[in-house]
């Protein structure tokens, strides 16, 4: 009887529905929960910043209001030629990125697929996978001077060790049976690289791009904070300068919605090019 | 039935390990596989019975011994040997009638024959429904007949296959066995089947090869004579004959000894 009892506290019926609790372990939420859920933890967030700065809980110079940041963020794009900073930022992002992915790719699916190139280059990629790329900064400005040239290789350093690196552990995963079925199939090793290793490997490079785009834009930023007058840091680094704090939290702003839109992007792109894995069982 | 296919003579394995030591995993094997026969490799898990049909394959190099196709010597992977593997091999990225024709475009096959053997073999394997669906939409069972199919139509002289329908459910693995026989009634296909089970060996068997473990030898060769050289496509049938179940005892006790062995 007491059994009973606790059974039904627990589940307040035996044989009727169930009350839905807020906490359930590993239940997937309703797409209105989460939706509801996303809206609402930032909605707290802007709250309780808009209210510690209209309250004067914090020094208004330093944690400008949030419509005060929106303002100026419009303010720089309406009359301040900020959209030619955001375009020289993402031009930057995007040539050095292609440039590092042009090299890391091929070099680490070949590292993955053949042990001998593997052998050769393996030893060199992960000494330098240790050197934090900033690090290079110094020199980088001394060989190249002040133009575009150490920025892009900033990130081009940032970037390729790694991405070789992922690329070649996606290709060393691609499952040893279907090499083999190429094999026995009759395929030569240029059949097996380029029917059977590139597709089954390009979906994790594609993951692996996504990755390291994110760490791309990481590199921007500190490239443009140190040694640049344009792009989104250097017009965050001007407006400390003048103390202009709401545009400073504008520019991160638009670094944050940067980021996002690209890994959206990227991720879309997956959709659209392996449809096969959409079905996966 | 009659004219050797394959032949391996004196055939042993070393694998060398991480520490500089070598174990022996297959020791001076000799064996035959007749043309248009199913043969099938017999014994308990880990006596290298993957080992040898990877040797048979080109996958991996004898340490010792001679393999022959024909009268030619055994080097490397090739179309003449087509292999199915106990885990999904399909081609994710290509639809099943691109899988299964993927060996005939390397090989260079015509674009008309390769349509006209991709439907024949997808439609032996009963997958005609699906012949435009990716991989990733079938079950286990449909993913192992794309595999065949693809193997089959690839034309080789020796199908061989490696535990092929160890990850499938109890009735999934049935229906296939029943499509194997099938097979190698309709197609003539020559065959070399690995398995560590009583029941699938005496059902697709023309010869049993019995192998011991540690390192793997030829322990007994046993044609199941009960069977009258007729291959039987329906299980229910097959284990009603007489002399099924005695087959089915020596085989177990085989195992059993074997098994103690270790
Ligand atoms: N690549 C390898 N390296 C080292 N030992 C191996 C390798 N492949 C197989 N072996 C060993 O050889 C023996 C036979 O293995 P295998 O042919 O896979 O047996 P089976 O297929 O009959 O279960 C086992 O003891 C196994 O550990
Ligand atoms: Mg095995």
């Amino acid at each position: 009887m007491s059994e009973v009892n606790s059974r039904k506290a627990e589940n307040q019926s035996l044989t009727g529905k169930r009350n839905k609790r807020f906490l359930e372990v590993r239940k997937p939420v309703s797409r209105r929960q989460k939706i509801l859920s996303g809206v609402g933890i930032w909605a707290v967030f802007f709250a309780v910043w808009y209210l510690s700065t209209h309250a004067g809980w914090v020094n208004k110079l330093l944690v400008p209001a949030p419509e005060q940041v929106f303002g100026s963020l419009y303010e720089l794009i309406a009359e301040r030629g900020f959209m030619s900073d955001i375009g020289i930022s993402i031009a930057r992002v995007i040539g050095a990125f292609l440039m590092a992915s042009v090299v890391a790719v091929p070099l680490g699916i070949l590292m993955g697929t053949f042990p001998a190139i593997e052998a050769i280059f393996a030893p060199f990629v992960s000494a330098w996978r240790y050197l934090p790329a900033p690090s290079f900064i110094p020199i980088l400005l001394m060989w190249f001077g002040t133009g575009e040239a150490p920025k892009l290789a900033l990130l081009f350093i940032g970037v390729i060790f790694f991405l070789i690196t992922l690329v070649m552990d996606a290709t060393k995963n691609v499952r040893a049976e279907l090499i083999e079925t190429a094999l026995t199939l009759g395929a030569n090793r240029r059949i097996t690289l380029f029917n059977v290793v590139l597709p089954a490997v390009l979906p994790d490079v594609m993951v692996a791009m996504r990755q390291m785009l994110a760490m791309a834009w990481t590199y921007l930023v500190i490239a443009e904070i140190v040694a640049s007058t344009t792009g989104i840091g250097a017009m965050m680094m001007r407006a400390r300068r003048f103390l202009n704090t709401d545009e400073i939290l504008a520019g991160i702003l638009v670094i944050g919605a940067l980021g996002l839109l690209f890994d959206l992007l990227f991720a879309q792109l997956h959709r659209w090019l392996f449809p096969y894995l959409r079905e996966k069982r | 039935m009659s004219d050797a296919l394959l032949t391996m003579k004196g055939i042993s394995k070393d694998f060398e390990l991480a520490d500089g030591s070598a174990i022996r995993a297959v020791n001076d094997v000799s064996l035959t596989v007749e043309e248009n026969s199913v043969c099938v490799l017999l014994g308990p898990s880990g006596c290298g019975k993957s080992t040898i049909l990877r040797m048979m394959a080109g996958l991996e190099d004898p340490s010792a011994g001679d393999i022959m196709l024909k009268q030619h010597p055994v080097m490397g992977p090739a179309r003449e040997r087509g292999m199915v593997f106990q885990a999904y091999t399909s081609f994710d990225w290509l639809s099943v009638r691109k899988n299964v024709e993927f060996g005939m475009k390397i090989n260079g096959v015509g674009a008309r024959e390769r349509k006209e053997k991709a439907e024949h073999f997808i439609k032996l394997v009963g997958l005609e429904k699906f012949i435009d669906a990716y991989p990733t939409q079938l079950s286990g069972g449909m993913r192992q007949r794309v595999a065949i199919a693809r193997t089959l139509a690839n034309g080789p002289e020796l199908l061989l296959m490696d535990e092929p329908f160890g990850a499938l459910d109890a009735e999934t693995r049935w229906h296939m066995q029943e499509l194997m026989v099938q097979i190698a009634n309709e197609e003539n296909t020559s065959m070399v089947i690995v398995t560590h089970d009583l029941e699938e060996a005496i059902f697709l068997a023309d010869k049993i090869i019995f192998l011991s473990a540690h390192p793997g030898r030829v322990k007994e060769v046993i044609i199941p004579d009960f069977k009258d050289g007729k291959r039987i496509a329906d299980k229910e049938h097959i284990v009603q004959l007489p002399g099924y179940a005695a087959l089915e005892h020596k085989l177990m006790r085989l195992m059993r000894e074997e098994g103690e062995r270790e």
